[in-house]
């Protein structure tokens, strides 16, 4: 959706004159007005900087928050181990595979021989399980473990924030492909309607009667690893064969919406002239009615992400959601009802799902004031 | 229009067919079916029974035994036959026998029916009576204190799903690290068949308590702010306008006339909370352990107790279609420019 278009094809917005020297003063296109107006709505324009930035910083959480050193000097030598691997008898440690940073931190530091290890801010990883602790796992929150372990002696906080990432990836692949799949049929099912409609209609109408969380979890408790001859490929079921589940029931808000929109723009004068100097179908629903039919959709994504969180929160929480050692913060809660005294399993993970579904909720609110806003004037 | 309602009633069929028989396939594609089940509860019986020396995990079960244990399961027919079995006896309510209850279906769902309604039903009105007030009271006071601190509770009540709700409340009131005062879940204490008649209804709603409570935050956001741009929009219309211009009451003229056609968007939810009512709450009965219709789907899944999870199934699915068509129904009664063809 280019601006350009949408003032294109809007004529009857009338131009405004943008703030800057008169010489540069032109017409702002309907969506710079509400890319303007949403970042004049603080609450979201601030929560939606906020998701941002903590979404971004998620994928250098190997940096962050980890058990693997970023750097380690010994004996003169760099060694970079959060790039490549090196056995613990590299550093002189008596055991076999991925060393102990942590352990050879502190001995370094006891030898005072020049040797040192830069560990990363929050020195755990989210599968690494601590059983050297003091008492059994779960272990209440700590100075070290700012939110405690769980019952295999994982770290909260390192799950946490893996999780958050893992989440919204979810939430947001989802979204994206539910965008296509439901925009591309709804947006033919409008424009071409007729039969095509009659029958599309139909086939929705089915598929959404199935009761949805009860299918997903039917389909959900298939574990057997299905095996593709031709493309000599294991299907796990993994995050993949979860989006591709939630995806094939989330298509259809989106589905109905556009069709809707599309029944609407395709009668108005811009798509008969567009016919006029002979662009294909696709063109016009493309390039012409599709940017002009987004309103809606862009209006509720933020709300279907939020619908997609919960949706694997409670698939995770039940047990049928990602594979086992995926960070998960829905597992982490389930864990949290089997172990009623061990308050820091159930409230973390909710805090940390009530935080980042409030932000998004706040984004919500502020698209959709900008991008559709309801002016009710009150009569007295 | 009663066309449009008998071709409505008439599409029960063919999505009925098409949603069993979908779930049907999937369900024999997932591993660890019964006859599976059978099998390893064989060997484990034979591993424990003959200990080190009887030999452990490599007693075969005689083929004719595995055939037999196939014909009782039916699973000795293709897929299409049984599938085509099981819809001829759903057709004459015969939902087939659990595996693992070893009752008819029927009976096992039957059982739990009061205590989703119970839970269903009080949620349900629960949500509406304090739900449609608060709307209203927020579309009226718009811009003010009220509205804006009962904004920041629907604000919550979008970022928290009921059910993860009850989890932080049964970690605070069920007893585990803070306070105990409500039990740890459950539809009723044990002794109930003994208490009289105060002493049960305060014993249910000390029971029911919390889950209610979840329930009703589940829809609460939605259902509030709904009521709110409902009759917000409607104080915007012309009528109102004549109404107030001909000298009626604020009141009259709130409660009268926008109120009415305001309640249309809300009064249409009616029929697919129907559906829900038993469908819809099967993460609270987990988490509460209440032996309800969603608990046990749950545990038929996890148990794969087929006949059990497609009987839910059947039931849940047949009640979302028949719910839609009641929400159509009421709308055309609520609003009689509503016209279906």
């Amino acid at each position: 959706m280019t601006p350009v278009e949408m003032s294109a094809n809007l004529p009857e917005i009338p131009p405004t004159v943008a703030t800057g020297t008169p010489a540069a003063a032109r017409s702002l296109s309907i969506f710079q007005k509400r890319v303007r107006k949403f970042r004049a709505l603080k609450r979201g324009y601030y929560s939606f900087l906020l998701i941002v930035a903590a979404y971004g910083l998620s994928f250098f959480l190997p940096l962050l928050v980890n058990n693997i050193a970023l750097a380690v000097r010994y004996q003169g030598h760099w060694y970079f181990p959060i790039a490549q691997y090196h056995p613990a008898a590299t550093f002189g440690q008596q055991t076999f595979g991925e060393p102990d940073y942590r352990a050879l931190s502190q001995t370094f530091h006891s030898e005072k021989s020049g040797n040192w290890v830069l560990l990363p801010p929050y020195p755990y990883s989210p599968t690494e399980s601590l059983l050297d602790l003091p008492g059994d796992p779960p272990n209440p929150p700590s100075w070290q473990h700012i939110f405690g372990t769980d019952d295999r002696g994982r770290d909260i906080f390192a799950r946490l924030a893996y999780g958050f990432n893992v989440s919204l990836s979810f939430a947001i692949l989802v979204l994206v492909i539910s965008l296509g799949l439901g925009g591309t049929v709804g947006a033919v099912l409008g424009y071409f309607g007729g039969k095509l409609d009659i029958l599309g209609v139909r086939v929705i109408e089915i598929w959404s009667s199935l009761p949805f969380f009860y299918t997903i979890i039917i389909v959900s408790s298939i574990v057997v690893p299905i095996y593709l001859p031709e493309r000599n490929l294991v299907l796990q079921p993994s995050f993949w064969l979860l989006i591709f589940i939630l995806t094939a029931f989330d298509w259809m808000g989106i589905t109905y919406y556009l069709r809707g929109e599309f029944y609407r723009e395709k009668t108005k004068d811009y798509v008969a002239a567009a016919i006029a100097i002979g662009a294909t179908d696709r063109s016009i629903i493309f390039r012409h009615i599709l940017p002009n039919s987004l309103t809606p959709v862009v209006s509720f994504a933020p709300f279907m992400v939020v619908a997609n969180i919960g949706a694997l929160v409670a698939l995770d929480f039940l047990g049928f959601g990602l594979p086992a050692p995926t960070p998960s913060w829905g597992e982490l809660i389930g864990q949290g009802v089997d172990n009623l005294t061990k308050w820091w399993l159930v409230f973390f993970p909710l805090a940390a799902m009530f935080i980042t579904l409030l932000l998004i909720v706040f984004i919500g609110e502020a698209v959709r004031e900008a991008f559709d806003p309801k002016e009710y004037s009150r009569l007295r | 229009m009663t066309g449009y309602f008998v071709r409505r009633f008439l599409l029960i069929i063919p999505t009925f067919i098409g949603i069993t028989m979908a779930v049907f396939l999937v369900m024999n594609f997932v591993p660890g079916g019964p006859v599976e089940r059978q099998i390893m509860r064989y060997r484990m019986a034979v591993a424990t029974e003959g200990g080190v020396s009887g030999g452990g995990t490599n007693a075969e079960i005689p083929q004719e035994a595995l055939d037999e244990m196939r014909r009782y399961y039916g699973f000795d027919k293709p897929v299409y036959t049984r599938y085509g079995l099981w819809l001829w006896n759903v057709l004459h309510l015969n939902l087939g026998r659990s595996y693992v209850y070893q009752d008819p279906v029927w009976d096992v769902i039957k059982a739990r029916f009061p205590v989703s309604l119970f839970l269903g039903f009080s949620g349900f009105f629960l949500s509406y009576l304090v739900c449609i007030p608060l709307g209203v009271f927020k579309a009226i006071r718009h811009g003010s204190r009220f509205d804006l601190l009962s904004s920041l509770i629907v604000f919550l009540g979008y970022s928290i799903p009921g059910w993860a709700l009850g989890t932080a409340l049964l970690v605070l009131f069920g007893g585990g690290s803070f306070w105990s005062i409500f039990p740890l879940g459950g539809f009723r204490p044990s002794d109930w068949e003994y208490l009289n008649f105060f002493q049960k209804v305060a014993a249910q709603i000390h029971y029911m308590f919390l889950p209610v409570l979840c329930y009703t935050i589940e829809s609460f956001a939605t259902l509030t702010i709904l009521m709110k741009n409902s009759l917000m929009e409607n104080l915007g219309q012309d009528y109102v306008r004549t109404a107030y211009a001909k000298g009626l009451t604020e009141r009259r003229v709130i409660f009268v006339h926008a109120l009415r056609n305001s309640l249309i968007p809300i009064s249409t939810g009616l029929g697919s909370e129907i559906g829900l009512i038993l469908a819809g709450s099967f993460l609270i009965e987990k988490v509460f352990n209440i032996d309800g219709m969603g608990y046990l789907g749950y545990t038929s899944i996890l148990q794969r107790d087929y006949p059990v999870a497609l009987g839910i199934l059947v039931i849940a699915s047949l009640l979302l279609l028949v719910g839609n068509i009641l929400s159509d129904m009421i709308y055309v009664i609520v609003d009689p420019r509503i016209r279906f063809k």
